[in-house]
């Protein structure tokens, strides 16, 4: 898949549209320019979610109603284009102008986002590993988010409930109010547990440490019921569990049950990461997580998704870019952010470079200068120069290998 | 902001209560009814009283109606061993289209929700267990009870709950079946879907 155009109307401080070349992209500008928010743009496109707000009333425009968001998609030889209208409290989803249902307008455009919020995959609580997890999921069975919605609607009704209960009196009335919803939640639970464990299995099998010559790295699912009975029956031993822990339930007053408890280990060399690993280790590792998640995407679809890097060098340090980017090479479509101006120079051969000023992507007056004055013959070509290599630091860089994917200008 | 004269937001106002109308949707009401003449805004508030005046709820069934018991329940030619059970007034409507149905309804009007606050009191349980329990001469004509609340969590406990009540009284309780579009309103199926739905009920 290819986002050839993004376009955002009232969206924070942005304005216009910008272009996408198929590779690499590069969107660099000073800080609170808009870089940032383009990224986010696309990515609220791709999930309808932002990684920065959790508020959609953040994105739109001061003394503006509702935003717009568009964005057109080559799939194979078909355009589509999709249109997200955010206003203050709900969100429109539309597909080659129709509104659909969200359910129809996900999947279009899919992406993976390597942004500072996912560091909490490798170093922060178990809901950021579930979410990683789901989010893998119904990337490739939009069906999941469904059931993933019910469960959790079903769990918010019976939390409800309990609440209600472990203030009342009688709490054993209690109990005729709450089988109905637990019965819900052993099927949908059931759907989920085995859902994850599928995917945590196709994500083992396409895990690359060497590519950061990184040690050896897997994924556990842990059910929260590990050690409880036998997890082969997974329904039957949630059921048992949840009889069995009645009254601690209606006692802490929410659902102490269920997959939403559970975690993803992630191991390397035998220690889990969360807790053990250095920070170094914790980057490397969630980019193989990442990428893992883009071939079991690739497996189903045989295509990718798009992949998405804000503030690129705050989170990685040059070799990991460099081999991030070279491994994403021209198959995956890959746009990234970045604050500095020697990266954009860096990739400005093999990239599209878009330079952000006021929201805008505008000409950068630097480089054309540079230009103008190449062409007019000035000795300025020790400075980053566009029309050469790139800097020291890249030759050096280059002779390591990794270089195939040098497009040409 | 400048408000308009008091009439116009007292208008909007109002429209603002109703369901599923925003800010926008009710202005857009509001200004509407300015262009239309007298003669039609009339015709728009007597209906409005006709319903509140005329417009009851069967003490039998609880669906709405201008006479009680309301026609499903005083007919004699309905078939008197079957209660189809509902949600609201308008999910008996949609069955009712499917012309294959020829039994009774019962309308609980709502859902179990307990974070709407809505648990079996608020529901027309009760009276439903009325109509289950045996006459003078010690028989229920009814025979089967189908769930056909919405395919949708609320929906799916209320059967759920319902099923548990109501298995143990000896009869055939029966869950519409699961074609119609997860999460969904019976609201939105088509006649095919509902008939398919109906027939293919199952035993719980
Ligand atoms: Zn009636």
């Amino acid at each position: 898949m290819k986002l050839e155009l993004v376009e955002a109307i009232n969206f924070r401080n942005l304005s216009g549209s910008i272009e996408l070349a198929p590779g690499l992209n590069v969107i660099y500008g000073a800080n609170a320019q808009g870089k940032s928010s383009w990224l986010e743009a696309i990515y609220l496109l791709a999930t309808t979610k932002s990684f920065r707000t959790a508020y959609p009333r953040e994105v739109i425009r001061h003394n503006e109603n509702e935003a717009i968001l568009r964005a057109r998609i080559k799939r194979g030889n078909l355009d589509k284009e999709i249109q997200l209208l955010i206003g203050a409290t709900t969100k429109q989803t539309f597909v080659n102008g129709k509104r659909e249902a969200v359910t129809r307008y996900l999947g279009i455009l899919d992406a993976i986002a390597f942004t500072a919020d996912e560091m909490e995959i490798v170093r922060g609580s178990p809901d950021a590993r579930r979410k990683f997890l789901d989010r893998g999921i119904f990337g490739i069975h939009p069906s999941y988010l469904g059931t993933l919605n019910e469960y959790n609607r079903v769990l918010k009704q019976k939390n409800a409930l309990l609440r209600e209960a472990s203030e009342a009196e009688n709490k054993f009335k209690y109990q005729d109010l709450i089988e109905p919803w637990n019965d819900q939640l052993i099927s949908l639970g059931t759907e989920i547990h085995l859902a994850r464990l599928d995917y945590v299995e196709k994500l083992n099998e396409e895990l690359k440490p060497e590519l950061f010559q990184a040690e050896q790295i897997t994924v556990r699912y842990k059910s929260s019921l590990e050690g409880k009975g036998d997890l082969g029956d997974y329904s039957s031993l949630l059921a048992e569990r949840l009889k069995l822990r009645f009254d601690n339930e209606l006692a802490a007053g929410y659902s102490l049950l269920g997959p939403h408890r559970d975690d993803l280990e992630i191991h390397c060399d035998g220690h889990e990461i969360s807790k053990f690993g250095s920070s170094g280790q914790q980057r490397s590792a969630l980019l193989i997580l990442d990428l893992a998640q883009m071939s079991v995407y690739h497996n189903n679809f045989e295509e990718y998704p798009i992949f998405l890097i804000d503030d690129l060098d705050a989170e990685l340090d040059r070799t990991r870019i460099e081999i991030l980017l070279n491994y994403l090479g021209d198959n995956v479509q890959t746009i990234v952010s970045t604050s500095k101006r020697s990266i954009a120079d860096r990739y400005r051969r093999r990239a599209r470079t878009l330079f952000v000023q006021s929201g805008q992507v505008v000409e950068d007056l630097d480089i054309v200068q540079e230009k103008v004055e190449l062409t007019a013959g000035a000795e300025t070509t020790e400075l980053t120069d566009p029309a050469n290599e790139g800097g020291p630091l890249d030759e050096a860089e280059n002779k390591s290998g990794n270089d195939k994917h040098r497009a040409p200008f | 902001m400048h408000d308009y004269a008091e009439p116009v937001t007292k208008l909007i106002d109002e429209f603002k209560r109703l369901p599923g109308i925003g800010h926008k949707s009710a202005q857009r009401l509001a200004f509407h009814i300015l262009r239309t003449t007298k003669e039609e805004a009339e015709r728009l508030v007597s209906a409005i009283l006709e319903v509140k005046d005329k417009i009851i709820f069967c003490s039998v069934c609880n669906n709405l109606t201008d006479a009680d018991p309301c026609r499903y329940c005083a007919s004699l030619t309905r078939d008197q061993t079957i209660i189809c059970v509902v949600e609201e007034p308008y999910n008996l409507v949609a069955i009712e289209k499917t012309r294959e149905y020829h039994g009774l309804y019962h309308v609980l009007h709502g859902a179990l929700s307990p974070i709407r606050g809505i648990g079996p009191e608020e529901l027309h349980i009760k009276n439903l267990l009325n109509r289950l329990r045996p006459d003078e001469s010690g028989e229920c004509s009814v025979r089967e009870i189908i769930l056909a609340t919405n395919p949708n969590t609320e929906g799916e406990a209320t059967a759920n709950y319902l099923g548990r009540l109501l298995k143990p009284l000896g009869l055939k309780v029966t869950r519409i079946a699961m074609g119609l579009p997860v999460g969904g309103d019976l609201e939105y199926a088509d006649e095919v879907t509902m008939h398919k739905a109906l027939t293919n009920r199952h035993e719980i």
